[in-house]
Parts: structure tokens; C-alpha cells; sequence
């Protein structure tokens, strides 16, 4: 960063005279490359830089945020002083005193994107592309993508914290579509994670864009969804984005201190079965959620949130947690320079449990297994969410039965919570970019395989079928 | 900021980059895109938040050898300019050529819009703030059982945009726009329901906060209660926020580019019946007052008023200048560039189902049985590809031509088509959400699982 401690002292002190409590700098550096394969045609070559600095001025319980691309020091001073301006309070002097809070984890990056040849990259989502259109010849168009970003981070604030970052991540996404004439099907498969290069030493980017393409095809055959409550046994292979929803952010501390959470009040009581035990850890290497320090500087932690069923604790950001006295979980976690932080998810998942996944499934009479989730969404406020099923099999006498397409299961979250009544000894991750006030932010989520005894599925129902 | 001084400046700038390019061999085009924004949290009565921000940003887009190559920028030095022109070239050798890679030449002429209502930047900042305050105290006032404030909100934005490529295209637009929102919770017993109002325009003064703050409220009140009903078939109408989000994932499958990649449900079906008779479905680049008005579109070529599904027969696709070079047709203005950090993709300007002519009552009335859905969730996991759906739906019962009671917690599924086929009604009530917009629509049958 082209800025010294002086000049972070002097623009957190410019931001000061208007009477704030609290003031941070977050200066970012981002820089990005993309490359998109469609129609058999590299598209899209992509690369940019987008710098920044936002400013915040906490008075009391209220925010002032400002942000700019000049990133010389008038310039931040400037913002600086109209962002402390905009709530005005009494100006104390404040003797700021940096030092840099130790991570509690280190991550190695093996290969930076940087370092790595663009004509690599393209060959990279060539070759999946390839694979994934000799799957079948139903295969009509696939798209690859490949994105890394390198960002860069000083966040500096009054109560003296100064931490610099790089988090580096690669990401990869394959979308084939198979067509048998009448019918237009879809599979996805994506990898990611807070990685350089050497990532592709463990994902096999042909192999996942065959996985995609397999499914697109194998859904052209798949029949609608039934309808209707049914048991339902969700894969570890299925991804996490029903712990997501179902009682991830109605933990995250903003929306309890403000009682938009069914779980505000309820520390220390159960809201889950005792075989439920969900944790939020930054500090796993590699994953998509994963960080040494969040956005504002506050060191990455696993945060156990619910033990056994009993409600632990909420994720906090500074703001949250100053609210109550206490220390941030470090969860606080902004999209860009351009976004105040909020209390966010990282890795989130349910703790593995004992019994055999296989076991699961076989002592399961009938009902619907979840072999792949999609997106999902919650109402924080009635817990009420609901998720997409990209992979789903009826389940027939304790045996996978046929494949069925277009369902989302939909439950309320501590009602669901309360009635697993299995949950096995596997774990799978997944990742996706989460969404809450308009800012996206990379998150990874897991959990074992598990039986749900009754969800509703959103499926057709045929005509003159009534239950 | 002086927006004049700006764009003259930024039309230099602009037109230095698409030079440097050209030197190079290069056929350019340079997107600026400035400005300003204003956004205004409440709760109870307090600013919670208060976010002022200034921000730019530059998109290069070249074409060497029929390659397209992109790069873009938020550092304007010259050492920065220079290398974003190296790696946007740099990219483009990366790229496949294609014949139908190419810019648009200069226009005669644009529309002439009236974007920029000076009210939205002089109003002071306290005012807009006593503006806020207000929709929250009305939301409160239409019913003691409106306890919480989830959010409430104003935003505007004053921009410029300035697009200059090596073709002799050179055109700059300035504009604002501002709205606010609220969502607000009810409660009851154990029992919390949500209710949001908004309003978003080109005008300072078409913002009514007694009626935003009414409509989130009493949005939040009637749901309490709310239960699941039996899986069933049954008629469902759609208020005109969820036809609004089902009108998302139609969206994509209009534009050429899904067609020509064979991704669309509306592949080979121009001329025929994709639409109920009663279904219009329109984009409109240049309608008065819509948010997403501009006189040109993201590659400088003006925009128009596109009738897409008339009396539900599929009349055409939204092209930008590839797709349209591709198929042999005209772009219809469609380049849409979500930021400076994009290449111009095919996308929707202000698209809406077009008014039709009966009340929301009339269509109602005539139900036996049936849902009127005022909620969906988990919509971006609708397939635009497939137009397969299933979504998590909540809203009230409707029994005998009434609104009975509150539903929640249930499922509707079916493909795009089907449900395009199968609308029967079509409101007067066309309300825009943002860019997009729709009245309410009635469906004859649906399955709703519960």
C-alpha cells in the first residue's frame, strides 16, 4: 500500500473531529481474471483492477460510511472528514497507537494466479469443456468458467488494529444443457476455494465438468418431482446449503439484536435434536469461506454455534458485538470497499455424527434422497426457507428409485433443526457466494448425510390426484 | 462534482484509451461510468446509517483479429490506462475469433429522455432523512402489531456515462434516480410476519412514504396467522411483485444470445404461441420515467421500445450488436452492461407484462378456491434454461371470491411455459419493481404442495 502508518493516523483522525467514537479505514486492492468458454468459443478474457477505500465513523450505535477510488491521503482525508461530519457528536481526542493482532492461522498459497500463464488457464477450461461435451451427444452447449481474484487489504481503525492481507481464491463453474428435442435439462458443478493454482491438483476440472454433464443428461429423463410431505435423507455429497438456511443466519448477531431471528433469546436453550452440533470456522485452509482475518481485522475463528442442540452462540461483527460488550466472533465481513461490514457466515457445517451414510438410506422406506442441493433462501424472521434439489432420487423400499427433477423442499428451520433423527459419519463441502443486503461474499458450507422425517417437497402434482 | 466539466473531461479520456488502442491495431471502445450515491438507513427513528459515496471506473473493450478482448479499471493515471489497453489487446489474442465480433458505427440520433430531475440532488440531506422517518412512523401507525423495523431506507444516485469507440460513436449521458423502501415486521403471540413497501422512479417526488410505509405494513398484519393448506391443484394469482419475479427468469431465455446457444425455451418459437392471448410482454429502453431508461445502451446504439410477446405470440428476441450481426437483424438497443467491469451481454432494459384491463378484485372474485400468492422464495433457483420451477410460496387463501386467510410454508412448481400458457387474466395494475414490472396475473391451475 502506498500509504504509511502516518498517513492511516491522520486520516482516522480527520474522521475523528466530527465527534465519532469509533473510525476504520479499509483500503482494497482488487485484482481479477475471468475467462469464459461457451459454444466451443473461448468468449471472454477478462482481467481488471478495482481499488478503493471505504471509510466508517461509528457514533453510538450509529454508522457513517463513505467510500472513493482516490486513494492518495488529501483525497482520504477529505472523505474522511465529511463521513465524520454526517453524525455529529462531541470530539474527544483520541492518541491512536497501532499494533497487529496475530492470526490464529496461516495460509499457504503454493502457486499465485498471477504467476501462472493466461494460456494455461485457457487450456484448463478447453479441456473441460471437451470433457464435458463427450459425455453424451445430447449435450448441446456447455459453459466453462474459470475467475481468480487477488485482494489485497489494509484495515486500519482508532482502536489501534493495522492488518494487512492477501487473501488469493480461484474458482471454477461448469453449466452443461442437454436437449433430447422436447426437453431442455441443466447440471452445474463448481470448485473454489481460498487457494491459488495448486487447487487443480486436487480438483480435476474434466472430472467435474463430466459430473455436470452426466447429470444434465440423466435430468432429461428424470420425472417431476412428487408432491407433498415426505421423508427426506439429504447426501454428506449433497452440499450444505440447508444449514445455510435453515439456522445459519438466523444466528448471525444483527438479526438477533434487532429480533429479525426465530433463535434471538435463545442461548443457552435447545433449538435443535441432540445428534445437531453446527460450527463456523474460517481458519480450515483452502475453503471458499475461509480467511486469516475478517474484514475488519479481527483474527478468523471457529466459532462453535450450536453443541449437541443447545444454542452456543451468535457470529459477530464489531459492531454487533459492541452493542453488547463483548468481543466480535470475527465474522465481520463486507463484499468490497464499497460495503459496510455486517456479521456474515464463512465455513459453516454440521458436525459429523455415527452412523454409516449407507445405513441411512437403507432404513429409509420411502421418500425423496437429495443427492445435490442448488440455492436456497430463508425468512430469518419465521425461520421458513427453502432449497433447491439440482440431484434428487425417489427413495423405494430403503434402494435409490428413479431420478426426479425440478423439486425444492421447503421447511421451517427450528422446526426441521428438532427432528433429524440421523445423521452420519461423512461430510461434504460446497460453496457458493452467499447474499444478504445486496452484498455477496464467498462461503463454504457442509454437513453429513442426514434424515429429515418429514419435508415438504414442491413438486407436480398429476391432474385429479388430491391427497 | 461539476457533471459537466466531468464529461467533457472523461469524453477526452475516453476517447485518449480508445486511441492508444487503436494505435495498436485494435477496433475499441472505451465505458466510463461516474458518479455519486446517497443511502439513508432508519430504525426507530434513528439514523442507523448513513452512506455517501463517490466511485468511477473505466471498460475497455477491443477487437483484434475478430477476438474480443476486455479489461477494465478504477485507477485512471496513465500508467494504469496504459496497462489496462495492454491487457485488454493481451486478452483478445487469448480469445476464439469470430466473424460477428463487432462494434456499432455512429448514429444519426437518440432518443431524447429527461433523466435528470434536479430535485433528488438539491433536496438536503435532512430532508431526506425527515423523509425516511416518516414512511417508518406510518408503517408503525396503521397497526400497533407492527413492533420491528427490519429495514427502512432512501437511496439515490446521480451518474454519467460516457461511451466513445473508434467507429465515431462518442455520447454521454447523465441521469439519477432515487426510491425508497421499507420492510417491516408484525407480531403477535409467538408469531413474527414480514411486509415490505418501495418506490423507485426517475422522480424526487413521486416518493410517498405514507404509502410505503402503509402497503409494508399491511403486508407484515395479514400474514400473521398464517398456516400451510393440503397439497392440491388449484387457481393461483399472482400479485404483481411475484409476476415481477417470475418475469426474471423468463428474461434470459428472450435474449438472442440463449437462443443462437440453444439455451432458451423460446428457441425456434418466433411466430407462434409461446403466451396466453391475454399476455403482452414488453422491453422498453426509452419509456418515461422507467429506472433503466438511457438514450443508448451499452454499446452506444439507441434504445427503442421492443414488443416482445403480443396477444402471446413470440414476435422477436433483445439483440446487442454481435447477436444481431450473428442473426442479420438490427440490435434492438439490448448491449447491457451490468457495470464497467462487463462486456455488453444481451439484457432487458424496463421489461414489463403489459396492463390488461380488469381489476385485481374482478380477477379474484371469480376464484372458488385458489392462492393469491404475495410472496415466493428461492426464485434465483428457478432454471431459465429448463424454465423449470419449484418455489417456496406464501400468501392468502382465497375462498368463494375472498381473501380467507394467511398461507405460508407451501411449495408451487411447473415450467415457464406452462405458465405462460396458463394465464387467464391479466390486471389493470401494472406496478414496476425497479426496472421490471407486472400487474397481477391469474393461472388457471397450479400444483400447490403443502
Amino acid at each position: 500500500m502506498l500509504l504509511t502508518e502516518g498517513d492511516l493516523k491522520a486520516i482516522l483522525e480527520a474522521a475523528l473531529a466530527g465527534g465519532g467514537d469509533f473510525a476504520e479505514i479499509f483500503l482494497e486492492r482488487r485484482r481479477t481474471t475471468s475467462i469464459s468458454c461457451e459454444d466451443n468459443k473461448i468468449e471472454r478474457v477478462v482481467s481488471g483492477l478495482d481499488q478503493g477505500a471505504g471509510i466508517r465513523v461509528i457514533t453510538g450505535e450509529n454508522t457513517a460510511y463513505g467510500y472513493s477510488n482516490d486513494l492518495d491521503r488529501e483525497s482520504l482525508i477529505q472523505t474522511a472528514t465529511l463521513v465524520g461530519k454526517a453524525l455529529p457528536g462531541r470530539p474527544r481526542p483520541k492518541e491512536i497507537s497501532f499494533n497487529r493482532p496475530r492470526a490464529q492461522v496461516e495460509f499457504t498459497i503454493q502457486k499465485r494466479p498471477d504467476q501462472v500463464p493466461v494460456t494455461e488457464k485457457v487450456a484448463l477450461v478447453q479441456k473441460a469443456n471437451a470433457a464435458a461435451r463427450a459425455v453424451d451427444k445430447r449435450i448441446t452447449q456447455v459453459t466453462v468458467g474459470y475467475g481468480d481474484v487477488i485482494q489485497e487489504v489494509t484495515i486500519a481503525n482508532s482502536d489501534g488494529v493495522l492488518v494487512e492481507d492477501e487473501r488469493v481464491r480461484c474458482r471454477f463453474v461448469v453449466n452443461a444443457v442437454a436437449t433430447d428435442g422436447k426437453v431442455i435439462q441443466t447440471g452445474f458443478e463448481s470448485a473454489g476455494g481460498h487457494q491459488g493454482w495448486e487447487i487443480f491438483a486436487s480438483v480435476d476440472p474434466e472430472e467435474k465438468a463430466r459430473q455436470a454433464a452426466r447429470r444434465a443428461v440423466m435430468m432429461l429423463e428424470a420425472r417431476p418431482a412428487p408432491a407433498g410431505k415426505m421423508p427426506v435423507v439429504m447426501a454428506g455429497e449433497a452440499g450444505g446449503t440447508m444449514i445455510h438456511e435453515a439456522c445459519g443466519h438466523g444466528l448471525e448477531a444483527d438479526l438477533v439484536q434487532k429480533q429479525l431471528s426465530v433463535y434471538a433469546g435463545k442461548k443457552g436453550q435447545k433449538v435443535a435434536s441432540e445428534l445437531i452440533t453446527v460450527i463456523d470456522d474460517p481458519t480450515i485452509p483452502g475453503k471458499y469461506g475461509s480467511y486469516r482475518y475478517d474484514d475488519e481485522g479481527t483474527p478468523g475463528q471457529e466459532t462453535v454455534l450450536i453443541e449437541n442442540g443447545v444454542l452456543k452462540e451468535y457470529m459477530y461483527d464489531y459492531l454487533a458485538a459492541r452493542k453488547e460488550n463483548r468481543r466480535s466472533t470475527g465474522n465481520g465481513r463486507r463484499e468490497s470497499y464499497q460495503d459496510r461490514p455486517i456479521p456474515r457466515m464463512t465455513n459453516t457445517y454440521i458436525a459429523p455424527g455415527k452412523d454409516d451414510p449407507g445405513a441411512i438410506l437403507r432404513e429409509t422406506k420411502h421418500g425423496l434422497l437429495v443427492k445435490r442441493m442448488g440455492g436456497g433462501q430463508v425468512n430469518t424472521i419465521n425461520g421458513d426457507f427453502v432449497f433447491d434439489v439440482a440431484e434428487g432420487y425417489l427413495i423405494q423400499n430403503g434402494k435409490i428409485g428413479p431420478a426426479v427433477r425440478g423439486a425444492t423442499l421447503t421447511g421451517n428451520g427450528p422446526e426441521v433443526l428438532k427432528i433429524i433423527d440421523r445423521v452420519g459419519n461423512d461430510l461434504g463441502f460446497s460453496l457458493g457466494t452467499c447474499g444478504k443486503d445486496g452484498q455477496g461474499v464467498p462461503v463454504g458450507d457442509a454437513q453429513p448425510t442426514m434424515r429429515i422425517p418429514e419435508m415438504v417437497v414442491g413438486g407436480i402434482l398429476d391432474e385429479g390426484d388430491q391427497d | 462534482m461539476d457533471y459537466q466539466a466531468l464529461q467533457n473531461q472523461y469524453l477526452d479520456l475516453a476517447a485518449r484509451v480508445v486511441e492508444m488502442a487503436a494505435g495498436k491495431g485494435a477496433v475499441a471502445e472505451a465505458y466510463i461510468n461516474a458518479g455519486e450515491s446517497l443511502n439513508i438507513e432508519v430504525r426507530n427513528q434513528e439514523v442507523e446509517a448513513l452512506t455517501t459515496a463517490r466511485d468511477r471506473g473505466l471498460g475497455l473493450r477491443v477487437i483484434a483479429g475478430q477476438r474480443v478482448g476486455f479489461a477494465y479499471t478504477t485507477d485512471f493515471s496513465p500508467g494504469a490506462l496504459e496497462l489496462c489497453v495492454e491487457q485488454a489487446l493481451a486478452n483478445a489474442r487469448m480469445a476464439t475469433p469470430d466473424e460477428y465480433n463487432c462494434l456499432p458505427a455512429r448514429y444519426p440520433g437518440y432518443p431524447q429522455l429527461d433523466l435528470f430531475d434536479p430535485e433528488i440532488t438539491n433536496t438536503p440531506v435532512e430532508q431526506k432523512i425527515e423523509l425516511v422517518r416518516e414512511i417508518e412512523r406510518q408503517a408503525r401507525a396503521y397497526d400497533p402489531r407492527v413492533k420491528i423495523t427490519e429495514s427502512c431506507s432512501y437511496n439515490d444516485s446521480r451518474y454519467l456515462v460516457v461511451l466513445v469507440n473508434s467507429r465515431g460513436i462518442a455520447v454521454a449521458s447523465q441521469a439519477a434516480y432515487c426510491g425508497a423502501s421499507t420492510f417491516v415486521v408484525a407480531v403477535e403471540n409467538e408469531e413474527s410476519q414480514t411486509g415490505f413497501g418501495l418506490a423507485y422512479g426517475l422522480r424526487y417526488k413521486n416518493i410517498d412514504p405514507a404509502r410505503i410505509g402503509r402497503e409494508g405494513a399491511s403486508r407484515a398484519v395479514r400474514m400473521l396467522g398464517a398456516k400451510r393448506v393440503n397439497t392440491q391443484r388449484a387457481a393461483v394469482v399472482f400479485d404483481p411483485y411475484v409476476a415481477t419475479s417470475f418475469l426474471g427468469v423468463i428474461a434470459p431465455a428472450l435474449a438472442a444470445d440463449a437462443v443462437q446457444k440453444g439455451k432458451s425455451l423460446f428457441r425456434g418459437r418466433v411466430g407462434q404461441q409461446v403466451a396466453a392471448p391475454v399476455v403482452n410482454i414488453i422491453d422498453d429502453g426509452c419509456r418515461p420515467d422507467g429506472i433503466a431508461s438511457s438514450p443508448f445502451d451499452g454499446e452506444g446504439v439507441p434504445t427503442q421500445h421492443t414488443v416482445l410477446v403480443e396477444k402471446g405470440i413470440l414476435k422477436c428476441y433483445l439483440h446487442n450488436t454481435y447477436t444481431a450481426a450473428r442473426d442479420g437483424v438490427k440490435s434492438t438497443g439490448n448491449g447491457a452492461r451490468g457495470s464497467f467491469k462487463t462486456t455488453p451481454e444481451v439484457g432487458t432494459t424496463n421489461f414489463y407484462i403489459e396492463a390488461g384491463t380488469r381489476t385485481p378484485e374482478d380477477i379474484i372474485k371469480e376464484i372458488p378456491r385458489g392462492l393469491y400468492v404475495t410472496e415466493v422464495m428461492g426464485m434465483h433457483t428457478a432454471n431459465p434454461i429448463s424454465g423449470d420451477f419449484s418455489v417456496g410460496a406464501s400468501g392468502l387463501w382465497i375462498e368463494n371470491g375472498e381473501l380467507a386467510r394467511p398461507v405460508r410454508g407451501v411449495a408451487i412448481a411447473g415450467n415457464i411455459i406452462g405458465l405462460l400458457e396458463g394465464i387467464d387474466a391479466v390486471g389493470n395494475d401494472l406496478t414496476f419493481f425497479g426496472a421490471t414490472g407486472a400487474p397481477t396475473v391469474r393461472i388457471t391451475g397450479m400444483t400447490i404442495s403443502g
